[in-house]
């Protein structure tokens, strides 16, 4: 089978999807091929800008100002590379970085507004959210039923955590202690929080039950009724002013939940930020892959791309591989948003790390070569600390136009523009920058890769 | 005799340790045992859990003789924690066989008594029709029988069952010091717990130093010189059982390492280095993976594709014979009577053994005890049952009843024989601890939180040696914050105290995942690090964690 595009997109996260969009919205012919889940789907709900330089303790209060700090302490940073480009003079760099990141965030934010995944936070600032452990992180946007709202600000809040008996990913009791020493420690409200345990049995038993298994059952009409009545009961018990809940309201209907809920029991709800399996990382994917295939993009599920053909500096041609079939797709751009080690774009064994699809020279996040790196020497004592994992900088260098380049360090095809975790040189579990990079250099790559085929065309 | 004054302390809570405790106890001994971390977290947590039947040792025959009569024994009081495993020994050409043939014989001989066949040739296809992912140009293999025990379940078993027996069994206490009298008579014996922090003291007659690698440290304690040759085997994890039959080779340098199908998983080791490092710090090196890893390639080619989940790593308490390899120290242990080789009276020493040993040293050892306090009582170790193993269970009914999987009864049945029955009885009551909070082992919460209760855990990472929680190829990803929620519950704990938990058994898997990472656990640990540091901005925390030994420097 033989297909054609003007943009080919290879792979289906926040970087792919958000290129995508860009490219199909340009009038571009687009196709994605997406191998798997990526894991934008198992990410939280919440889109982080930068909360933190690597190594530091000190989140930043708004993403301008830690990219500006990104600008002049990590100038390779993927952040950094997004100020340059052939007319930018180098004072106007800081400047350029933070309009072209505020001008993707307020993209997303419009892209996203009406489906189930739309988001609230602004690119002023960065603000708490509250994660399943009870622990806040700096953020930047929330998907809006994650909107703890006021809790932070009112001197009388009341804060309930409610979990759900037999589902495991979140024990109310622990976060709510741990929630509570913290806000104790920093001598802000709430100063009173409680816990409770609810029931709701979406297969008629009272353990084992997946966070999937409750969202789909919220979204069914009418089973957030008995919810609301046990919450109730609970919010009163305690004159609770804001519910926290796990992240499990439903897949599509997740606001009305959130809404209605509010309406029954007359206090705030918001979902917590939680771990995978993720309800919001899901409601987000999927929220992406509408908004692309409205633009008029076609989605290819299931295919993972496996050799390519070179026509002198640039890719003409992809071989993509679904379990039924081989597709050759002719191209006129390619964007590389294969991931890191979730998504399956970079790998590593014992005999180095690599960029699995098309082979391109890897650096580490000091951009030294990483072809012959152990993975284990580019890793730190401390499993979990501000320094992080070197190992989860590794990754492919990019020009400013964000196509990777070579050892000799021009570009490793004309063609070819690369974004999210597949680039080296940030460490977004440590920075709390995961989407935001995903999402500036999805929107950034994407632009350059319709210019290049405007201009070619 | 007050509370505190003891018959005998035994100081060490590995499998000699707390085999020393149990038979102390069962003779009536006013005993205590106490471990500076917990049971069985050091030597024996490391090992591969083979319970062997000496071949290894086949010039040493009274050796061979004693492994194979313990073998018997263990099988008799601890057959629902033991698996018997075959074992194929392919040959690529004939110098892989041992040059001395009598290991034949002398394994034959003892094969009867442990229920085993006699030591086999197989053909090539014989043995590629057992192990297909063999080499094609294997010659021949030698095909044996040995028996495995869950070692952390031996050790906790045996403490249990001192306990039972009237013991005091107390982790967390560290021995920093022993009370002797002008006429070196050791009297008391000062600790610190490190849970409270505090400094404790007891009476008591004797001390048994039941410390393995650290044996030399405290013999030093009461100014007693103790040779000991220190040697660290590491070992690499991989993911479920790989194979289907153990498999032995000759390494690179021609000693032997080995394969073995253990639980979930599969062990590839050991190397052997003498040490000198602190055995708390020590992890597998690069190297040693490469040696284990391209030595077993030799056989099996395809070894690479497995996925490598971590290294463990540990130090064996060798009997002090130097200037030959480690292969070639005995494997027989030495009690060392301090009134004897040095001054102070009522100091006891172990250097050497093996696990299969462990009872059968407390035996000797609680004999010349019971000697020295006049004391006539005859061991019974060997007869009477370790908790669990009085019948069988029928695990399929018992997952009918239940409505839990027959997989996640099984592997409880492994760890707890006929005990299983009082974890599920707590369901009863609580249909949601029917709840599976580790998923690769499985681990229901019931069990959970029954070892909770009844077991003296105090962090996951005790947890782990009790239950298999976070052994699995997501290490814990899943599972440890799941885990220290319940703990936390269970214990009462503040909110700061599980985050500690969770950073606390998240260093501990790292210790072992670091080293040999690579493939699928890349992608695990980008998820673990998503999690633990990206959501929960564990790494932003500023509660009050130690720094592990391993942790240490730069």
């Amino acid at each position: 089978m033989k297909l054609k595009s003007d943009i080919l997109v290879i792979g289906g996260g926040m970087a792919g999807l958000v290129a995508g969009i860009i490219a199909a919205e340009s009038g571009a012919t687009t196709l994605l091929l997406r191998k798997g889940q990526s894991a934008t789907a198992y990410s939280s709900g919440a889109i982080d800008i930068i909360g933190y330089l690597p190594e530091a303790t000190e989140p930043f209060s708004a993403p301008s100002e830690g990219l500006a700090a990104i600008a002049g302490l990590y100038p390779l940073h993927p952040y950094g590379v997004v100020g340059y480009g052939d007319n930018v003079a180098p004072e106007e760099v800081v400047d350029t970085i933070i309009e072209r990141v505020r001008d993707s965030v307020v993209w997303l934010k419009d892209r996203l507004e009406g489906t189930i995944a739309s988001v609230v936070g602004d690119f002023q600032s960065n603000f708490s959210p509250i994660s399943i452990l009870g622990t806040t992180k700096p953020t930047c946007l929330v998907q809006t039923t994650m909107n703890p709202g006021d809790i932070h600000e009112r001197e009388d809040s009341v804060l309930l955590f409610a979990g759900i008996t037999g589902y495991p990913d979140f024990n109310p009791s622990s976060a709510s202690k741990t929630y509570l020493e913290d806000r104790i420690a920093m001598g802000q409200p709430p100063h009173k929080v409680g816990f409770c345990m609810t029931k709701i049995m979406p297969f008629g038993k009272s353990f084992n039950i997946s966070s999937i298994e409750i969202a789909r059952h919220l979204d069914h009409k009418g089973s957030i009724e008995t919810l609301a009545e046990q919450i109730d009961v609970q919010v009163k018990r305690i004159g609770a002013t804001h519910v926290a809940i796990p992240p499990v309201l439903g897949i599509r209907h997740a606001l009305k939940s959130k809404l209605e809920l509010e309406k029954a029991i007359g206090a705030e709800v918001f979902e917590l930020l939680g771990f995978p399996p993720s309800i919001p990382g899901l409601r987000l994917q999927l929220a992406l892959e509408e908004v692309y295939t409205k633009a008029g993009g076609k989605l290819l599920a299931g295919h993972e791309a496996i050799s390519s053909s070179r026509k002198g500096k640039t890719i003409n041609s992809i071989l993509a591989r679904s379990p039924r079939r081989e597709i050759s797709i002719d191209t006129k751009a390619i964007i590389l948003a294969t991931g890191k080690y979730i998504g399956g774009g970079i790998a590593g064994n014992e005999n180095g790390i690599r960029e699995t699809v098309f082979d391109i020279m890897t650096v580490t996040g000091e951009y030294h070569s990483a072809k012959d790196i152990v993975p284990s020497r580019v890793t730190h004592r401390l499993e979990i600390s501000p320094m992080g994992q070197q190992i989860q900088t590794c990754g492919l260098s990019i020009d400013p136009q964000f196509r990777p380049i070579r050892e000799d360090g021009l570009e490793w095809a004309e063609n070819v523009f690369a974004a999210g975790a597949v680039l080296a040189g940030y460490n977004y579990s440590v920075e709390k920058s995961g989407l935001g990079v995903a999402l500036t250099s999805g929107y950034g790559a994407a632009m350059n890769a319709v210019d290049r085929i405007k201009g070619v065309a | 005799m007050t509370d505190s004054e003891y018959d005998v302390v035994v100081i060490g809570g590995g499998s000699t340790g707390t085999a020393v405790a149990r038979d102390c106890a069962m003779r009536g001994l006013k005993t205590l045992l106490l471990e500076r971390d917990d049971i069985a977290s050091a030597t024996v947590g490391t090992c591969a859990g083979m319970i062997s039947s000496g071949l290894k040792y086949s010039d040493e025959p009274d050796i061979m003789a004693m492994c194979s009569k313990e073998v018997v024994h263990f099988n008799h009081i601890a057959c629902h924690i033991i698996m018997k495993n075959p074992i194929l020994a392919p040959l690529l050409e004939l110098s892989d066989a041992a040059s001395d043939s009598s290991y034949v014989d002398s394994y034959s001989a003892h094969a009867e008594e442990r229920d085993v066949p006699a030591m086999l040739f197989l053909t090539p296809e014989a043995s590629r029709e057992i192990e297909p992912m063999l080499h094609p140009d294997i010659i021949a293999s030698v095909y044996y029988e040995e028996f495995f025990i869950d070692p952390f379940r031996l050790c906790m078993l045996q403490a249990l069952d001192a306990i039972n027996h009237g013991a005091t069994v107390r982790t967390y206490c560290e021995v920093i010091g022993f009370d002797i009298n002008n006429n070196t008579e050791l009297e008391g014996i000062i600790f610190y717990n490190r849970v409270s922090g505090t400094t404790e003291r007891v009476s008591t007659k004797l001390v048994i130093n039941a410390t393995g690698p650290w044996a030399h440290k405290i013999a030093k304690l009461a100014d007693e010189e103790l040779d000991i040759r220190l040697n660290k085997g590491a070992h690499v994890i991989l993911d479920r059982r790989v194979v289907n039959v153990g498999i032995t080779v000759k390494a690179i340098d021609g000693r032997w390492i080995y394969l073995f199908p253990h639980e979930n998983t599969t062990l590839l080791g050991t190397t052997a280095l003498d040490t000198w490092e602190d055995p708390d710090s020590l992890v597998a090196s690069f190297d040693e993976i490469e040696y284990l890893l391209q030595s077993i390639e030799t056989i099996l080619p395809s070894i690479r594709e497995t996925r490598i989940i971590r290294t463990m790593a540990g130090v064996r308490p060798l009997v002090p014979e130097w200037k030959r390899p480690e292969g070639k120290v005995t494997r027989g242990y030495r009690i060392i009577d301090h009134s004897e080789t040095g001054k102070t009276k009522g100091l006891i020493s172990f250097t050497g053994g093996k696990l299969v040993m462990c009872r059968h040293m407390a035996e000797a050892v609680t004999d010349l005890v019971c000697k020295k306090l006049g004391k006539a009582a005859a061991c019974t170790t060997h007869t009477q049952a370790l908790p669990g193993n009085d019948a069988d269970v029928d695990v399929a009914a018992l997952s009918k009843d239940f409505g839990i999987s027959l997989h996640a009864l099984e592997r409880m049945r492994a760890r707890r024989g006929t005990e299983m029955l009082k974890v599920l009885e707590l369901t009863k009551e609580h249909p949601e601890w029917k709840t599976t909070i580790c998923t690769c082992e499985p681990v229901i919460e019931a069990e959970m939180r029954y070892a909770i209760r009844e077991e003296f855990p105090q962090t996951l990472n005790d947890l782990r040696r009790r239950l298999r929680l976070g052994t699995g190829p997501c290490q814990g990803t899943f599972c440890t914050y799941k885990a220290a929620a319940i703990l936390s519950e269970e214990l009462d704990l503040g909110g700061d105290d599980f985050l500690v938990d969770i950073l606390d058994f998240r260093a501990e898997r790292w210790k072992g995942i670091r080293q040999s990472m690579r493939g699928e656990q890349l992608a695990q640990e980008e998820l673990t690090l998503g999690m633990y540091s990206c959501v929960g901005n564990l790494d932003q925390s500023d509660v009050d964690y130690d720094i592990k030994p391993w942790e240490e420097g730069f």
